[in-house]
């Protein structure tokens, strides 16, 4: 008998056999009620888990007969590996949602036992193998969903739940008379039996039929345009309905899909086209979006789109094998996802995606929030990241890249509003009117409970998939694990005692996991792990408890570390994703960032898609995976390194893709902001310098290389020019960030072997200097409150240690003698010379004049001239700040007085890239160093700088003004204002315009009037009947 | 304007696919293998003379099982949707106030329902032996309820035993299907009970007893629809 | 043998005739009673199309009777297959008509009105 109740069957007896007695049960009381019904869901469960095991342990698939007849007399079901993932996940994330929904459930009888059947009919879809029958389980679930629209009362819900059913009749209709016409085509509604037949269904009729079947199963999963009345019931059923309608019954017509997807192999293309349409244009109108359930909507077609999308393409490039990871990964990632993101929604009242939600002081679910938007983009660790990657690396290989786009573009675009809507219940309870505190408690555990569990299943899913996807190394998941396990000590400890934490398990972990380091690999590891944790040691001066900063810090730190030990291009993309995402995370911390979280989340993302793209059309060219593939000459490779100079060039912020840099690099917290400019940015500079491995193999590396080296050229000159008009002292030093960023570019677009060292050198300098100017500054803020030239100055008495700090780092940046800037401003100039272009030699001395001059602005504008008013009682910076700056200056005397330390290093990882043949035939860089005398170049240089300032100074004067220089910097500050409007930004605000523009335009269909909708829905299936060959069916 | 103009055209577009499909139709020669199977052995191995209603309760049992289920669920939704009116106080006035029925519709009830009824009960019982099933013979049964409704309209129905009765009867067609499942063939399988005399009344297994539930949850189950429109 | 259109076919013309029809109301009228209705004749039109496509020429309903004896059964009967899902087919119609009613009379409590261009709170 148990045996009996835990066999597939069990779906059926538990659903219908519960709800026909759940009326019954309801006479005999409450308890007997809410028992009966969680009994026959809980059996529900438990019936497609148990045959869940019993496949997994490797039986065959289990056939349900009926009637003791064999198929294809009597009706039979299977419980394939597929259909029992499938059942499975739904009938968990059905049983996490009558929790969530009980209170609403509870009441009556009616909806229970709608739910329960629902959940069986969804079951049904899975596993019937008879095409009727599958008809039949279409119209429960059907019924079951409009019964369940009814328990809203409000108008708006009633009408959307009419428009639904208008649509859903229709498109049944059309299934129910295909299905008829097909088996008056074929004598059998056996779907095993029509597939094996399919090759001779192509009778008019039955391409008619077919097409029916088709269209119907289409409209079901809401197609754009003719999904309106989709949307309106996502936006106005309750929340825990619209996540079932969301995840559950468009789970039962999706698998039907697939079931039936053999039927339609003249149909692929219609499949595949009619999913990415509705992928793009659903994501494109979410970002007009402001109501949070018809967002979650548009995501949720977005997703079956993606879904339908994968479907069609996998099949039409005979990748099937694929299929798995791709099309399950997608699916749970989906299903546990959205209907978590329903419930949280619902549970946070947040009826707009700009509501009040006050999620800041409740860091639990703040972080779940995080964690389901997170998955939902698929980013990583979750299952849509790892399946993401195995389409568009199976597209690519096929040689399909329209599809590739659209799904790159497509997740950006969701991202885009998935991720506005994180950041907009961030900002809102910091706008809080003054005096008003807002002291909202952490939500209710057990109203959390169901999200929470789709979290924690979601987190169980990525590491399966990641298994599927082929990841074998397990050390790449450090990150999360030290991450997990500060968060889970976050709110216990406090502040500096998480600090010390922090700092002894990302240098523990970090140290064991750079360990089998080679190369440049290990250079970088080396550097950004010492780095990294000498500026995050900062951190102790600030002894709040600071929530989340502390695990996300970890996972940052460690997950360069793991990015710099990828093998291959997986490892990196996910290690290179982690980064992107910690780092989103921890400057989202900082309040006075949300204007700028948005932009620097999307070019991080748009970036790395770049890179996604570069990595697939690698692969596919060289069939392997192994970042040393790059270095493997190949046939098309040139797309390949445009591609991933373009995904790197824009995470480095280049001008005209730098406009995320400033507002983020600035807008952060104090100490964040030196981990950004200091450690981070150069992981962008590691990536560049991996691709250029390829470049050096491609016939048109040079002509690539030179366009790279202008690029880095205007990014010098355009930060430099942007830090001069900053009047904000720590955005000054985010425009320099970009400036410095610049000449490292240019450095390692000469691809010689001068060129990569000084590219090396002057990373280390710039992460030491950068790390010492913001630490600086952040000391400077925390004593006096202000970030402004205006508000500042003559601070030299009160913070003598920090003056000398940031006058150190000042000389080392501007290349003068004798620090170790020094030596890397002129190695680039004389590689640059060596390789003979001369024009950006000298156009980069422009660049290192106006360096200087804003360099000495910022000394002289904090440390120079009157005390600002009320700052007479400010102290020296905290200890905390200056020790990690003393050890960062200690690093430069270093490296300057022993500069042999650091290139050799350098010269040693950096001589097996140029291999003989290449440029510098492997001359060891002491000797460059020791024989090129510097000196006069040095002179020429000051003495050009000189002259120029001169220059300008005369021109000052010559309008006649007066004073210092203060209003020598004012002047010449309005001069570029006037000269070099905001280009970039006026660009990409037009792009953004743009796409909200057509987002606008292509939701005008969306009349509300069902009338409309079916009409739309009419059309719909003419056009597949059209594109599918009806017509022609016809004419023959 | 111009949504009628995209009707008219949609409507046309329509009429040509479907003037496809019935110029590719051609009438059926003979049974195909799978119908002459059906045609053949429901009679053999069933014992129902009645081929469609022994598909229908036997081999395609499945279907109906989730056909009954789809219309348990309409009265449960219906009861959710309406619950709401027939709770509020003008809807009770309002039935009050009902103006009763006349004197033709009033006698020709009288005549009438005994006569639905009892063909109702005909048509239910022997399904499987001549056209007709649990589900017509429910139907007719209902039809019955509704004219005796619209004959006394303050007459109420006891909806409480009919939920009972429809609940019951789902339950116990669920238990006939796993006895076919324990001491027959399969889930829903009728031959546990012996085959009988061909064209008997008692006969052709338990296909006559899951018919009678099947007529009797109709019945039930429409009563109990049309009750709550009523309201 | 008298000549012309097979009687299934005229059928068939009949349900598909009637299915456009309902189409029809159902892209044009405003009032949402005679939407339903129109959805009605939809669904009517498509169960009679089944119907029709399970005739056999010359065949009679597969019914074991003094009109057609055990033995000529194969030869005689037409294709139960389509009549008996047409009876599931009906019963589900009528679910879906009857649930469509009970949300018209609560869109008409709502609105006072049952024209279905009221009906559009929720857009894009």
């Amino acid at each position: 008998m148990v045996a009996a109740a835990f066999h597939p069957l069990g779906i059926f007896l538990f659903g219908l056999g519960g709800g026909f007695a759940l009326p019954l049960l309801h006479r005999l009381g409450k308890g007997w009620l809410a028992g009966g019904f969680f009994l026959a869901l809980g059996g529900i469960v438990l019936a497609s888990g148990a045959g869940l095991l019993r496949l997994l342990a490797g039986e065959p698939a289990i056939e349900v007969l009926t009637a003791g007849a064999m198929p294809p007399v009597s009706i039979n079901l299977r419980l394939g590996l597929w259909e029992a993932f499938f059942a499975v996940s739904v009938n968990v994330t059905a049983l996490l949602g009558a929790w969530r929904l009980w209170d609403r459930l509870r009441g009556s009888y009616g909806a229970l036992l709608l739910y329960l059947i629902l959940v069986m009919g969804i079951d049904g879809m899975i596993m019937t193998r008879d095409l009727f029958n599958l008809f039949v389980f279409l119209e429960i679930v059907s019924i079951a969903t409009y019964g369940l629209l009814g328990l809203s009362q409000a108008p708006a819900a009633l009408a959307a739940a009419f428009k639904y059913i208008m649509a859903t009749v229709v498109a049944s209709s059309l299934f129910l008379v295909g299905s008829v016409l097909l088996y008056h085509v074929a004598g059998t509604l056996n779907i095993d039996e029509l597939i094996a037949g399919a090759g001779a269904l192509n009778r008019p009729m039955a391409v008619a039929a077919l097409l029916m079947l088709l269209a119907g199963l289409l409209i079901e999963l809401k197609p754009f345009p003719a999904n309106g009345w989709g949307l309106d019931v996502y936006e106005t059923a309750p929340g825990g309905i619209a996540a079932m309608v969301s995840v559950g019954v468009s789970a039962g017509v999706f698998f039907a899909l697939l079931k039936l997807s053999p039927l339609f192999g003249a149909q692929l293309g219609i499949i595949a086209f009619s999913g990415a349409v509705t992928f793009l244009f659903s994501n494109l109108i979410g970002l007009s979006q402001t109501r949070t359930q018809r967002l979650l909507g548009y995501s949720s077609i977005g997703q079956m789109g993606l879904m339908t999308l994968a479907l069609g393409a996998l099949a039409q490039i005979d990748a099937a094998a694929a299929a798995p990871l791709v099309i399950g990964g997608l699916f749970v990632n989906h299903l546990l996802a959205k209907a978590g993101l329903f419930w949280l929604a619902e549970t946070l009242g947040m009826e707009k995606i700009d509501s009040r939600a006050g999620l800041r002081n409740r860091p639990l679910t703040l972080a779940l929030l995080g964690l389901l938007i997170v998955a939902i983009a698929g980013l990583p660790p979750f299952p849509g990241f790892w399946a993401k990657w195995e389409l568009v690396m199976r597209l690519t290989a096929a040689g399909a890249h329209q599809w590739t786009m659209i799904v790159l573009v497509g997740s950006l675009l969701e991202a885009a509003y998935m991720f506005r809507w994180f950041g907009l219940t961030l900002r809102h309870n910091t706008s809080a009117r003054a005096g008003h505190v807002d002291s909202q408690p952490e939500t209710d555990a057990s109203r959390l409970l169901p999200p929470l569990a789709a979290g924690l299943l979601l987190l169980a899913a990525g590491g399966l998939a990641a298994d599927m996807a082929g990841v074998a190394v397990q050390w790449l998941f450090t990150p999360l694990l030290a991450g997990a396990i500060l968060f889970a000590v976050d709110s216990v400890l406090p502040g500096r005692l998480k600090a010390v934490a922090m700092l002894l398990a990302t240098l523990a972990a970090g140290l064991w996991l750079i360990w089998p380091i080679t190369g440049i690999a290990a250079l970088f590891a080396n550097l950004l792990l010492a780095g990294g944790v000498v500026i995050a040691a900062a951190s102790l001066y600030r002894a709040d408890a600071r929530p989340g900063f502390y695990p996300l810090m970890a996972t940052l730190l460690l997950a360069i570390m793991t990015l710099l030990r990828a093998q291959d291009s997986l490892s990196f993309f996910f290690s290179w994703e982690l980064v992107t995402l910690a780092s989103y995370f921890l400057i989202a911390r900082s309040p006075r960032a949300s204007r700028y979280l948005l932009t620097f989340l999307l070019f991080s993302l748009a970036a790395a898609y770049f890179l996604m793209a570069g990595f697939a059309t690698v692969a596919a060219n060289a069939g392997a995976l192994e970042l040393a593939a790059l270095r493997l000459p190949g046939g098309e490779m040139e797309v390949a390194f445009a591609l991933l100079v373009a995904g790197f060039l824009i995470k480095a912020g280049v001008l005209g893709a730098h406009v995320w840099l400033p507002g983020s690099y600035a807008e952060a917290e104090d100490d964040m902001s030196a981990m950004l400019s200091g450690v981070i940015s150069k992981v962008a500079i590691y990536g560049l310098l991996l691709v250029t491995y390829l470049a050096i193999r491609t016939g048109v590396k040079l002509e690539l290389a030179h366009v790279m080296a202008w690029i880095g050229l205007l990014t010098v000159i355009g930060g430099a020019l942007m830090a001069l008009r900053q009047q904000d002292f720590k955005r000054l030093l985010a425009c320099s960030s970009m400036s410095q960023l610049g000449y490292i570019i240019i450095a390692i677009a000469l691809m010689s072997h001068l060129g990569w060292v000084t590219a090396l050198y002057l990373v280390a300098n710039h992460l030491m200097v950068k790390g010492i100017l913001f630490l600086g500054v952040a000391g400077i803020v925390a004593r006096t409150g202000a970030r402004r030239f205006v508000s500042t100055g003559g601070l030299v008495r009160a913070m003598p240690l920090t003056f000398v700090m940031m006058c150190l780092a000042v000389v080392s940046m501007s290349g003068l003698p004798p620090l170790m800037g020094f030596g890397g401003k002129w190695l680039l100039l004389a590689a640059m010379m060596e390789q003979g272009w001369n024009l950006l030699a000298i156009a980069s001395l422009f660049g290192t004049f106006l360096g200087f001059l804003y360099m000495i602005r910022l000394i002289q504008g904090l440390f120079a001239g009157p005390r600002a008013e009320g700052q007479e009682q400010v102290r020296e910076a905290s200890v905390f700040l200056l020790a990690p700056q003393a050890l960062l200056a200690a690093g430069i005397i270093v490296l300057s007085l022993f500069p042999k330390l650091l290139f050799e290093p350098v010269s040693a990882a950096i001589d097996p890239q140029f291999a003989a043949g290449l440029v510098w035939e492997g001359m060891s860089l002491e000797k460059i160093y020791a024989a090129w005398n510097p000196t006069p170049a040095l002179l020429a240089a000051l003495g050009a700088s000189a002259l120029l300032f001169a220059g300008f100074w005369l021109l000052w004067r010559r309008k006649a003004a007066t004073g210092g220089l203060p209003r020598f910097y004012a002047h010449y500050r309005m001069v570029i204002g006037r000269s070099l409007p905001p280009v970039a930004i006026m660009f990409w605000e037009g792009v953004a315009a743009g796409a909200n523009a057509v987002a606008n335009l292509a939701r005008r269909p969306y009349t509300g009037n069902g009338q409309t909708y079916v009409l739309y829905v009419v059309y719909y299936f003419l056009a597949v009947y059209v594109a599918g060959g009806g017509w022609s069916a016809l004419t023959r | 304007m111009m949504k009628r103009a995209f009707a008219v055209l949609a409507v046309a577009l329509m009429a040509l696919v479907f003037m496809g499909v019935i110029g590719d139709y051609v009438e059926l020669q003979a049974l195909r293998p799978l119908a002459r199977h059906y045609v053949t052995e429901v009679p053999a191995q069933l014992g129902a003379p009645n081929v469609v209603t022994g598909i229908l309760i036997s081999w395609r049992g499945f279907d109906t099982l989730g056909e009954v289920a789809v219309l348990f669920m309409v009265a449960a939704s219906i009861g959710l949707l309406l619950k709401k009116d027939s709770a509020g106080g003008a809807a009770a006035g309002g039935r009050d106030a009902r103006p009763p029925a006349g004197e033709i519709v009033t006698t020709g009830a009288m005549v009438l329902l005994p006569l639905i009824f009892t063909f109702g009960a005909y048509v239910i019982v022997n399904g499987h032996l001549s056209a007709g099933g649990g589900f017509q013979g429910g139907a007719i049964v209902a039809s019955g309820v509704m004219l005796m409704l619209v004959a006394s309209p303050s007459a109420t129905l006891n909806t409480a035993l009919l939920g009972v009765i429809e609940s019951a009867a789902g339950v116990l067609y669920v238990c006939l299907g796993v006895l076919g499942l324990v001491l027959a063939g399969g889930f829903l399988d009728p031959r546990f009970l012996p085959k009988g005399q061909f064209g008997a009344f008692i006969s052709a297994g338990a296909i006559p007893l899951i018919s009678a539930l099947l007529g009797v949850k109709v019945g039930a189950e429409l009563s109990v629809i049309i009750d709550r429109f009523r309201s | 043998m008298i000549t012309g259109i097979p009687v299934s076919t005229i059928l068939m013309i009949t349900g598909f005739g009637l299915t456009l029809t309902g189409l029809w109301g159902m892209l044009t009228h405003r009032n949402i009673m005679r939407i339903i209705i129109s959805f009605v004749l939809m669904g009517t039109g498509f169960n009679i199309v089944m119907v029709a496509s399970g005739y056999v020429t010359g065949a009679t309903a597969p019914i074991i009777d003094t009109a057609l004896g055990l033995g000529e059964a194969g030869a005689r009967a037409i294709d139960p297959v389509p009549s008996a899902l047409v009876v599931t087919a009906i019963v589900i119609g009528f679910s879906v008509t009857a649930v469509m009613l009970a949300f018209a009379i609560r869109l008409y409590a709502a609105k006072k009105t049952l024209s279905i261009d009221a009906f559009t709170e929720s857009k894009w």
